[in-house]
């Protein structure tokens, strides 16, 4: 059995505070869950609509079947979810909601107190024992709330309605950019700055909040020039260093990122892309800023960028990325969306608590910060720590750091940088694989959409329907040795994105000759469901 | 130290004697010498650190300022200065300017200001005085010019001062004070350039240039001090506060989150209740 829920309300109706109520309490009492969120670019008002799947399996997307309970805070959660109600679903209306919101002013003197009350009333509906919630010690949720809700599921006659049982073994909890903000400081990040920008802020936020206990610092930018700007100092001066912003903002740093380029500084960069051009929809998602990322910054240098499809995929990429920015002395991007920051999963695989610290040489007073050597990384050394001077330059540059305009020079600075590639296509992440191997049919693609092409893959098959789901966690640099054991020559290839012009099929061809036959697009700023995508994907399987 | 062969501005550029004074306060600084960093920017001013042995990081047009800010949060072991010409700290990097200073921390901000874009040939930069006409402002500069001490004064900088790039050994005072001032410290030194300014000359400025005696009391005389531009020039330090608060930045550098802090944040598995 599954239950999905959706919780419809204006902005600052409490909606978000039953998601993170409920899902601390799902988590706490081991149930399979997802949950993600759709919501509008105000603060106040408006229409906004909480989406929580709860399940005997582990899932990590959205089902996409008709809803078991639609819990209405506005007249508008009717008019637009009431028709995906299942047919045996529960439609919690208005003013049941209101009757519940009386009993919280008059039982507890707190109208908030409702919220608690509605996590309360989803867990009687799903069959939840109510002395389970006992146990619950660390946790800042008063008992007498949630009892006050599991009352107005008896009274209504919901309890045990959609019963799921709690099957989860032990796991963390995360939501996309907690799970980036952990691995970035895994990989030893110990510098952020940023200006905030949805869906990007959260990883500040989570950075700042270590901050306040921890060796690390967060510094909020005027803009994000300044703030890519920061971040390359820092760099310079001995920390790792992160930034995050999404396009708009990223098309501000760019410049920065060129000289990252340039000047070799180490700096890794979280686009969390939302949808564009311009201001698009601020809070929606869309997987747009492939090409920007692969494109940007003028000039010519190395980049690698990593699309992490799972939690664990991105807590233990951005800890990668830390070290290949170090060990190859450039940017490394994360493309990741705001379907994936703004999902809260479960994580049930171990992550290796170490973290990894940058390693510096001291050197003496003949360092040369650009010394050619064969692999084209030079010794990283920063000020202050030895003899060395350390001398950085964005103009062309010898291999002390002094500008020059010699054209020898400036050629073997050139080949120097793209030297670096070498170590980058020898350091990739393999794509991850999938379904049925031997299926003629493969479905690729990146970045967040991965645990719902997985699932989909899941369910054709179980329908007796075969195809092979092809995930990359990295989208660039593309290698040969990333596709080879999947033998995709002869195979009809698919590309699932949400974007409209489907940028990674594109990058396939351009790199590695491979020529994608269908692409199923979204782009309406939403995430793909597993039922939609099953139903476009069955269209094109023999 | 290169010859000065090597070095990339015209004959007669008041930058030669900056970079004297600047090459000497760093000699004479009780700090040594790794431990100093210049932050630039680009143009002819933005140029300097190549030519002092000293750690830099000379990077974008406008951004010398967010380096500076980024490197001594991470460092606050080391000596920051910025240095760049107007056009890179007050219009490319004006927004910098005015946040970096809001910041509260011990860097010093170092400006040639020669009132004209030198190395793309002689536009108006934010100082230039009005009517000024070139290439680009064919008809004269229409813009009221900015007033870096003034903004910087407004802003709560706590050492502001001016100098000229014709009187050396007051300009070393006012170096070698800014950066030893524990805090935000502004010197905006006036910078003659040979090639494209030829109003504001060295003999302009002798002309006009006249040392204050001390600091002005408060910050408004200081701001009415900063204003003055005509037949006398004020050069000095016009503000000084020296309880001014600045900000601490924690050490970072060679230290790591602890392993137990990391496997409660990011390893530790949800808790099952009973």
């Amino acid at each position: 059995m599954e239950f999905n829920v959706l919780i419809g309300g204006q902005a600052g109706q409490g909606m978000f505070s039953v998601e993170l109520e409920l899902t601390e309490i799902l988590s706490r009492l081991r149930y399979h869950f997802f949950a993600t969120k759709n919501y509008m670019s105000r603060i106040r008002g408006g229409h906004n609509f909480h989406m929580i799947r709860v399940a005997e399996e582990p899932v990590h997307a959205l089902s996409g079947v008709p809803w078991d309970l639609i819990i209405g805070l506005d007249t508008e959660t009717e008019r637009y979810h009431r028709a995906d109600l299942s047919a045996s679903g529960i439609f919690l209306s208005q003013g049941q909601v209101k009757e519940m919101e009386q009993a919280a002013r008059e039982r507890f003197e707190q109208i908030t107190v409702t919220n608690t009350m509605l996590a309360g009333l989803i867990l009687s509906v799903i069959g939840c024992p109510p002395e389970r919630l006992y146990g619950i010690r660390d946790i800042s949720l008063n008992q007498d709330h949630l009892a006050a809700g599991f009352e107005f599921a008896r009274r209504w006659g919901l309890e045990g309605r959609c019963p799921v049982e709690a099957r989860a073994s032990a796991h963390c909890k995360f939501d996309g950019n907690q799970a980036l903000a952990l691995g970035a400081l895994l990989g030893g990040c110990q510098f952020m700055a940023g200006y905030p920008m949805t869906p990007a802020t959260s990883v500040m936020h989570y950075v700042a909040t270590v901050a306040l206990e921890h060796p690390v610092h967060f510094e909020q930018a005027e803009d994000e020039i300044s703030a890519v700007n920061m971040a390359l100092g820092a760099s310079y001066a001995g920390l790792r260093s992160l930034v995050a912003t999404s396009g708009g903002g990223f098309a501000l740093m760019q410049e920065g990122v060129s000289l990252a380029g340039m000047t070799e500084t180490p700096v890794v960069i979280i686009v969390a892309q939302r949808p564009g051009p311009a201001t698009g929809l601020p809070t929606r998602t869309e997987q747009g800023d492939l090409n920007f990322v692969l494109h940007a910054g003028h000039g010519e240098f190395p980049r690698v960028i990593y699309a992490p499809g799972s939690l664990h995929e991105a807590m233990t990429l951005a800890r990668k990325a830390f070290d290949v920015a170090d060990r190859c002395q450039t940017p490394v991007f994360i493309l990741t969306d705001q379907y994936f920051a703004d999902s809260v999963q479960m994580m049930t695989e171990d992550i290796p608590p170490e973290i990894i610290r940058r390693e510096y040489g001291i050197f003496d007073g003949s360092y040369r910060r650009y010394s050619l050597t064969p692999s084209g990384v030079s010794p990283l050394a920063c000020p202050g720590t030895g003899e060395a001077l350390v001398k950085v330059d964005s103009d062309e540059h010898d291999d002390e750091g002094k500008i020059t305009e010699d054209p020898g020079l400036r050629s073997r600075m050139v080949e120097k940088r793209l030297k670096k590639f070498d170590l980058l296509r020898k350091d990739v992440v393999m794509p991850t694989f999938s379904g049925d191997p031997e299926a003629d049919v493969i479905v690729i693609n990146w970045g967040s959409n991965r645990m719902i092409v997985d699932e989909a893959v899941r369910r054709l098959a179980a329908g007796g329907a075969s195809a092979g789901a092809l995930h990359f966690g990295q989208v660039y640099p593309l290698t040969k040795e990333m596709v080879e054991p999947w033998n995709l020559a002869g195979k009809r290839i698919i590309a699932v994105e949400n974007n409209a012009m489907g940028q990674f099929a594109g990058l396939l061809k351009r790199e590695l000759g491979i020529t994608v036959s269908r692409r199923v697009l979204k782009y309406n700023g939403e995430c793909f469901t597993v039922r939609e995508l099953c139903q476009t994907l069955r269209n094109h399987l023999p | 130290m290169g010859a000065r062969k090597d070095i990339a501005w015209c004959p007669g550029c008041g930058n030669f004697p900056i970079r004297d004074v600047l090459e000497s306060v760093l000699k004479e600084l009780p700090v040594p010498p790794g431990k100093v960093v210049l932050t630039s920017g680009i143009g002819q001013a933005a140029k300097m650190p190549q030519y002092l042995d000293v750690n830099y990081f000379n990077g974008l047009h406008g951004r010398a300022l967010p380096l500076a800010v980024g490197i001594k949060l991470a460092r606050p072991d080391l000596t920051v200065i910025a240095y760049s010409g107007d056009g890179c700290n007050y219009s490319e990097g004006g927004n910098h300017f005015i946040h970096t200073i809001r910041r509260r921390l011990d860097i010093t901000i170092l400006t040639s200001n020669n009132q004209v874009y030198g190395l793309t040939k002689g536009q108006s930069s934010p100082t230039t005085d009005p009517g000024v006409q070139n290439l680009l402002d064919p008809r004269g500069n229409d813009n009221i010019p900015l007033n870096p001490l003034a903004l910087a004064l407004t802003l709560g900088a706590p050492f502001v001062a001016r100098g000229f790039a014709g009187d050396k050994d007051h300009l070393k005072t006012l170096i070698r004070d800014a950066v030893l001032f524990k805090g935000t410290a502004l010197v905006d030194i006036l910078q003659p350039c040979v090639s494209f300014n030829k109003i504001n000359t060295y003999s302009w400025y002798r002309d006009r240039v006249h040392k204050v005696e001390k600091p002005a009391e408060g910050r408004a005389e200081a701001i009415g001090l900063a204003k003055v531009w005509g037949p006398k020039i004020p050069i000095g330090v016009l503000f000084r506060d020296d309880s001014a608060e600045t900000r601490e930045p924690k050490t970072l550098f060679g230290k790591s989150v602890a392993r137990e802090a990391m496997e409660q944040m990011a390893c530790a598995k949800c808790v099952m209740m009973r």
